[in-house]
């Protein structure tokens, strides 16, 4: 039997612990396995349901979770919504089979701190991990455009409700015009690193923003 | 005192002879005239006053006889009202003068009904007729249809007696009750008057029977193929809406199923790639299997998103291109730099159409790609005039398009395409100053037809509780 040589972590850090939500039992296997063999990143616990995942991840308190859109009962949006609730720390990708933007743009509006397609490959997969960990998710032209399109319907809706600064709605908008993170600071003369934290915080204001219409609807009663 | 009496009846008596003698001339012609081809006096068998008979009779003209003349001659003690075939042809209230009709053009051959409806103020009732008909071409033949006891009379309570074709059981007939020239009609009859020649009713078509019998078939007919075309429409709408339910499906099946079973698949290529070492040709074979399974995932997407109903709208065409575009150009190491119009509508976008635009832009950003050696490489989508525009322009080579025919044939391609869907292709470039294509497809109106195709409305809550190809297993 071969065995893989074990590739040392270049940096002495503590592997970055994970924690997967996926129902299907042979997928979760390979996951389990593709995670374990990425350098720098350690798979605690593999959950098998929403349900699962509310038990487990608030008592283990991983560094991210990888969380399977489709899920049994509970979906992976939901669980989402409801992790990050308990921990607004959390750093959550959602994993999904197709790109569909609707529900991606569902995903983010719950809390995800960005999203995976299942096919990617394994070194980008790894990328986009310490993408989330650092704090910035990538996020693709399309779900950008969507991002720019939702926020200004709302500004449009003149309700009291979460701004984009200028800043990230510049941001925002050459990322939809396909310009990559790096692209982007450098017309903006800004850091690769700081573009990575508008992201965050326009995923976070999309968050808020999510949850505030939640309430609005609860207490209206829709 | 006496001579001038007689002096003053002189003139009396002069005058009463020239009265005489006129009466004596004209006399025998129009007594003759009035009283020629009358019946004799009938009634009911009793005569009260205030008294109304309803006087019934019905005669044939032979089939193919030609009427030359008929003459409808009537009086009746005291008023009268005359009906041919359920029609009134005349009235009269002055029993001392005959009234003369003329029926020729209103009788053909066949079968005929003579109805009287008569009135007897006072005293002495009675009723005379005569319809004396010429019959030209059966040797001069006359036909004479009298007043006599073969007359019906209709009980007063009887509906519509005068239309009636046969004569009913509850009737019976009328009684002779004297002839012409006996009291109290002796010093009879004083005139004769003649009625104008009657004349057939010309009806306007629109009044005619057999045109309403007509209007009233088509407006039927017009109806029964509204019903019919009405179920022909929703037929097809419901085989529209059929078949986009199965598209919704077929898509949902491909992609739960064979996506999941792929995604798999890739899994465990990664992971048992991941056993051997770096350079070992097993795990190049592994690599190789791992790329192939993911551009047949990829090419999946592409057929689901083309199946797929729910997509059928600009927007999600606008965005699948760009995402399609992105992916391809990085893989050509060619920057993908995106234009596309803020709020594009949701706009049914036909399976048809989407496809072929879609893949005549492929062609072109792969063209592009082998092509233009440029680094950046602009794909615009926008809507101008009704028309939805999508632009792949490169800043790189460009090409003489009169020149370039041999090896591009993806320009043929293309505007067959486009042809095809009824837009237009426009190819703009000049060696040295890159290339533009411009497609331009008409974009469906906005308004909506009243058997518009609904949107399927995408629920993506409901999506993900039905979507999953695994709770569906595991149920």
């Amino acid at each position: 039997m071969k065995t893989i040589p074990a590739t040392p972590s270049p940096v002495a850090m503590p592997p970055a612990r994970v924690v997967l939500v996926e129902d299907k039992p042979d997928v979760r296997v390979s996951w389990v396995k593709l995670i374990n063999s990425l350098p720098g990143f350690t798979c605690l616990q593999a959950c098998t349901s929403g349900e699962d995942a509310l038990r487990v991840i608030p008592q283990l308190d991983p560094d991210l979770v990888l969380m399977d859109i489709f899920l049994p009962r509970m979906s992976g949006i939901d669980c989402t919504s409801q992790l990050k609730q308990q921990l607004p720390k959390i750093q959550i990708l959602i994993l999904t089979a197709v790109e569909d933007d609707e529900l991606i743009f569902m995903a983010l509006e719950a809390g995800a701190d960005g999203y995976l397609l299942k096919r990617t490959r394994p070194e980008d997969l790894k990328a986009a991990m310490l993408d989330a960990l650092a704090g910035g998710a990538p996020m693709t032209s399309e779900i950008a455009r969507r991002v720019v399109e939702s926020f200004r319907r709302e500004n449009k809706q003149a309700k009291p409700v979460i701004h984009l600064t200028a800043r990230e709605e510049e941001v925002l908008i050459l990322l939809s015009k396909g310009y990559s993170n790096k692209e982007i600071a450098d017309r903006l003369s800004i850091g690769t690193e700081t573009v990575g934290s508008h992201l965050k915080h326009i995923y976070e204001k999309m968050h808020v923003r999510s949850r505030g219409a939640a309430v609005a609807r609860y207490m209206t009663g829709k | 005192m006496r001579p001038a009496i007689q002096w003053l009846r002189l003139p009396v008596l002069l005058f009463f002879l020239a009265r005489l003698t006129v009466h004596a001339q004209g006399n025998t012609n129009w007594v003759y005239e009035a009283t020629n081809h009358l019946g004799q006096w009938i009634w009911d068998t009793n005569t009260t006053d205030k008294q109304t008979c309803l006087f019934w009779k019905s005669f044939r003209i032979p089939p193919a006889a030609k009427i030359s003349s008929a003459t409808l001659r009537i009086t009746v003690d005291n008023a009268y009202t005359v009906y041919l075939d359920g029609q009134e042809i005349g009235r009269g209230g002055d029993w001392r003068s005959v009234t003369k009709y003329d029926l020729m053009a209103v009788l053909k051959p066949g079968r005929h009904v003579l109805a009287v409806e008569a009135f007897n103020d006072r005293l002495q009732a009675g009723l005379i007729l005569g319809l004396h008909i010429h019959l030209a071409n059966e040797g001069s033949s006359t036909m004479d249809i009298l007043s006599d006891n073969t007359w019906w009379l209709a009980p007063a309570t009887q509906r519509d007696w005068y239309g009636r074709k046969v004569a009913q059981p509850d009737w019976y007939h009328a009684v002779v009750i004297g002839t012409i020239g006996q009291p109290p009609w002796q010093s009879w009859p004083y005139g004769i008057t003649t009625v104008p020649p009657l004349r057939p009713v010309a009806l306007p078509f629109w009044q005619r029977g057999w045109f309403q019998l007509m209007l009233v078939a088509v407006c039927l007919l017009v109806v029964l193929f509204c019903l019919w075309l009405m179920t022909q429409l929703a037929a097809q709408s419901k085989a529209q809406a059929f078949l986009q339910l199965e598209r919704v499906r077929i898509a949902r099946d491909i992609h739960d199923d064979l996506g999941a079973q792929l995604t798999q698949l890739l899994l465990l290529g990664e992971v048992a790639r991941r056993e051997y070492p770096e350079n070992s040709p097993v795990r190049k074979q592994f690599t190789q299997i791992c790329d192939r399974a993911r551009e047949l995932a990829q090419a999946m997407d592409e057929v689901v998103w083309a199946v797929n109903a729910r997509r059928d709208t600009v927007r999600d065409f606008a965005s699948y291109v760009c995402k399609y575009a992105q992916l391809f150009m990085a893989a050509a190491n060619i920057r993908c730099r995106l234009d596309v119009e803020a709020e594009i509508p949701s706009t049914l976008f036909d399976l048809p159409v989407r496809r072929n635009l879609f893949l005549a832009v492929k062609e072109a950003l792969s063209n592009a790609a082998k092509h233009s050696e440029a680094g950046e490489l602009f794909l615009r989508i926008f809507r101008r005039h009704h028309q939805l525009c999508v632009v792949v322009e490169d800043r790189g080579r460009g090409f003489e398009p009169s020149k370039a025919n041999g090896d591009r044939n993806g320009l043929v391609n293309m505007a067959q395409r486009l042809a095809a869907i009824g837009g237009s292709c426009e190819v703009f470039s000049l060696p040295g100053e890159g290339c533009r294509i411009t497609f331009s497809v008409p974009l469906p109106h906005g308004k909506r037809r009243w058997f518009k195709r609904a949107i399927l409305p995408f629920d993506p809550q409901n999506e993900l509780k039905n979507s999953s190809h695994f709770s569906r297993r595991t149920a």
